[in-house]
């Protein structure tokens, strides 16, 4: 809800860049949410050249001024989203380096970090395993 | 457009199973702001359709589902619905909240509440997709237990993208303490909401929602929210839930307070408590944690069985109450079991409070000579005896045999059988929660004795005596002394629980989680008021919305007073008002009902000699329309009264 309210000035899962998928029965849920790819096929996918990529950050975002709302980057991406009063797709920009499904997630679920931080963290985890282990 | 205005829907959605009928109605502004939504709306809507003739199972029942105007927004724990009928157990008024993620979904589809009235002629459920709504067969799914009529119904739609509240076996069987669950493992469970669902031949209502709930003053919003949040985090009693979920209560409640529920109340701790403690479970069951919508504290809980009979069960819960109505209130501390029987109930829709009321009152009715093998079919009741036990949770469900007479609950079965009458430890015919006013305390106690579905720790949940003290400075600013914060202390007790029920009316009606107001306190009535101005962009104050909250308590008040229920049934089991506790920390100790409830009434503005709120006290809460109805009730309760004197 964070993430609507914050884009979109209301409450609703379905303007939440986010969704979650849900497992009632094993009480589990899964966070399904774009993967920021350096060469998105939505990005690919428009035709009106609405989806751009910020220079300095590299995040694919939409211009939703230029969108026809054709939906052919929801065909080629599950994580974009779709604004059925505005007819318009929208996507996670990172909330501009803030994110707010980051901030105000309790578990510590949600982690923003560099991909260069996620894989130095498991090169230390198996760098773990073999010195620490090692001396005992 | 908005189709929807500012934190309500302002609609709601009707179904009369006898015709088919559907129709959506408008909910007004000024009724909006009189009533707030979710409890509130439910229980004016009950008071208003559901006279005191109705039969709490006949078709003109209303089965209410109710949400608020914070439910599905960011603000935190307010994922929450109020299920509101005349209840089949007390046959008074009957409500249950639950958390899960269906109420939000119901306001995201676009209402505010959705009422049930007549009879279906057969099994059906219904599935409300936004403005489409269907009344389906359910003739397939009758007889399934609640995660398999879950899988079910989600295979016929060809979705798993909706929530459903549904019943089991036991709401099927009316059994009187079935409860309504959703997403499978929430319950709305106390007074008997499934049996009136069952009653009306509906399985299961599923629901989709896709449109947004609006903020009037998004930015606003956001910040107080955000300001909430942060505040959660840091808080405690949110962490201590976060940790243990509510099982952090057994080892205070058992080594220090001395309200651990033993044997149907017979003790108030155990030497082997600790073999239910919150480390224990988080060490050895704890499979994951489960949050509500939109709730930053996830006290829920999932617990994996990993050795003995029951290993490799999986299970939503257990929580506090559920531990120990089906552990310790009928013998039983091995963790395996109660997780196994607490899988048990929820799968067949009972209510784990009043199935554990009934078992255990059957417990010590054969302990006490009461009960032999001609009323049992032969059973042989003794206590903490897993294997009865199972067995027994199957039989009420289904009504099966000696299950039929513990279907009814402890009360009934006591008045069917003649015998046992002081061994049901339930008020106004509705089974206790495991909480014990001699060692909890004296506030709790007077919401036990008047609460408005009958013996229940949620009336008002008084945890300012209880949590309050966490809070420095806190209880001395609500009720001017610190004294109050001993729990076994009488001062200012009814001051207290009036003030903890009108917060929790509110909370109730937003709708917001108690654990984010009363039982942590880090979310004040300033900030409820500031959460639903932003909201709403209407001004509301903490003043305002705290009478609003005594208008609710009133209005639920005046329809046990419409039954002619009033101060002859305001009474605490004599368990806990005649026998001293018997050890532990506060031997000796009972709950001085007869000092505190003539106060409380004064404090509340209730006439002393019949419970009845005063026709100035309604009048000044908005209630001017039911003071000549109530007054005539009035009349007709002390002649009732008059004859009670009499005969006795």
């Amino acid at each position: 809800m964070a993430c609507s309210l914050f884009h979109e000035g209301a409450c609703s899962p379905v303007l939440s860049r986010m969704r979650i998928i849900k497992y009632e029965a094993l009480g589990k849920s899964y966070p399904s949410v774009c993967s920021q790819c350096s060469k998105p096929k939505c990005m690919t996918a428009c035709s009106r050249g609405a989806i751009k990529m910020d220079a300095p950050t590299r995040v694919a975002f939409i211009d939703q001024s230029s969108c026809t709302g054709c939906r052919s980057c929801l065909e080629a991406c599950p994580h974009v989203g779709f604004d059925p009063d505005k007819g318009a797709a929208f996507k996670c920009d990172l909330c501009g380096g803030s994110p707010q499904c980051v901030r105000f997630c309790p578990s510590g679920a949600l982690v923003f970090s560099t991909v260069d931080d996620q894989l130095m963290a498991r090169r230390r985890a198996l760098a773990d395993m073999a010195i620490l282990s090692a001396s005992g | 457009m908005k189709e929807m205005v500012d934190g309500w829907t302002g609609k709601r959605l009707r179904v009369n199973l006898s015709n088919d009928a559907v129709t959506v109605e408008e909910i007004e502004e000024s009724y909006r702001k009189k009533w707030l939504g979710g409890r509130g709306f439910n229980s004016e809507l009950l008071y208003r359709e559901v006279g005191p003739d109705i039969d709490p199972l006949g078709p003109d029942n209303r089965l209410i589902f109710g949400v608020g105007p914070l439910t599905g927004t960011f603000a935190p724990s307010s994922g929450r619905t109020t299920v509101t009928a005349k209840s089949p157990l007390g046959g008074g008024f009957g409500d249950s909240n639950m958390g899960g993620h269906w109420g939000p979904e119901l306001k995201f589809a676009g209402y505010d509440q959705l009422v049930i009235q007549g009879r279906s002629s057969k099994p059906v459920y219904l599935w409300i997709d936004d403005d489409r709504v269907e009344i389906r067969d359910a003739s397939c799914i009758w007889g399934r237990t609640v995660p398999e009529a879950d899988a079910m119904i989600k295979e016929e739609l060809g979705t798993e993208e909706v929530h459903i509240a549904l019943i089991g076996p036991a709401g099927e069987s009316v059994v009187r303490y079935a409860c309504i669950l959703n997403d499978v493992y929430r319950a709305a469970a106390r007074s008997g909401m499934g049996a009136v669902m069952g009653s009306k031949n509906l399985k299961a209502v599923a629901v989709r929602g896709t449109k947004p709930v609006q903020i009037a003053r998004p930015q606003e919003f956001y910040r107080i929210c955000a300001d909430i949040r942060e505040r959660l985090k840091r808080d405690l009693m949110c962490q201590k839930l976060y940790d243990q979920g509510t099982w952090l209560l057994t080892m205070p409640a058992n080594y220090e307070q001395g309200w651990f529920c033993w044997q149907n109340f017979q003790k108030g701790n155990h030497p082997d408590a600790k073999k239910l403690s919150g480390e224990a479970h988080r060490d050895h069951f704890l499979s994951h944690r489960e949050g509500c919508f939109a709730c930053s504290i996830s006290c829920g809980r999932f617990s994996r069985i990993s050795e003995g009979k029951y290993e490799g069960e999986i299970t939503g819960g257990p929580e506090y109450e559920t531990l120990t109505a089906i552990g310790p209130r009928i013998g039983l501390l091995d963790m395996d079991k109660v997780v196994h029987n607490n899988k048990l109930v929820n799968e067949l829709g009972l209510d784990s409070c009043s199935c554990g009321g009934a078992i255990s009152w059957a417990m010590e009715c054969w302990q006490r000579g009461l009960l032999t093998k001609e009323d049992t079919d032969g059973l042989v009741l003794e206590w903490g005896d897993q294997e009865l036990i199972d067995k027994l949770i199957r039989m009420i469900a289904r009504r099966e045999g000696f299950g039929d007479l513990l279907a009814e609950g402890s009360s009934r079965a006591a008045a069917i059988l003649g015998r046992g009458h002081d061994y049901s430890i339930s008020v106004k015919g509705h089974d206790m929660s495991q909480d014990d006013p001699r060692g909890l305390g004296f506030a709790f106690g007077i919401g036990f004795a008047t609460g408005r579905r009958g013996g229940d720790h949620l009336q008002g949940l008084p945890c300012l005596e209880l949590t309050g003290a966490f809070y420095p400075g806190l209880v001395e600013k609500i009720l001017g002394t610190k004294q109050a914060e001993d729990r076994l202390s009488t001062i200012k007790k009814p001051e207290m629980e009036r003030y903890q029920e009108d917060l929790k009316a509110i909370g109730d009606s937003l709708t917001q989680c108690s654990f984010t107001h009363s039982w942590s306190f880090a979310v004040q009535p300033e900030d409820m008021a500031m959460l639903l101005s932003s909201a709403t962009g209407q001004d509301f104050t903490a003043e305002e919305l705290l009478r609003t909250g005594g208008r609710i308590v009133h209005l639920e008040r005046a329809y046990w007073n419409r039954l002619l229920v009033g101060r002859l049934e305001d009474r605490s089991p004599k368990r806990f008002t005649e026998e001293p506790m018997p050890d532990g920390p506060n031997k000796g100790t009972v709950f001085p009902e007869a000092e505190l409830i003539p106060r409380y009434y004064d404090v509340r503005g209730w006439d002393r000699e019949t419970g009845f709120p005063l026709p100035e006290v309604l009048r000044d809460h908005g209630l001017e329309d039911i003071v000549d109805d109530l007054e005539k009730c009035r009349a007709q309760y002390l002649e009732k009264m008059e004859k009670a004197k009499n005969s006795a």
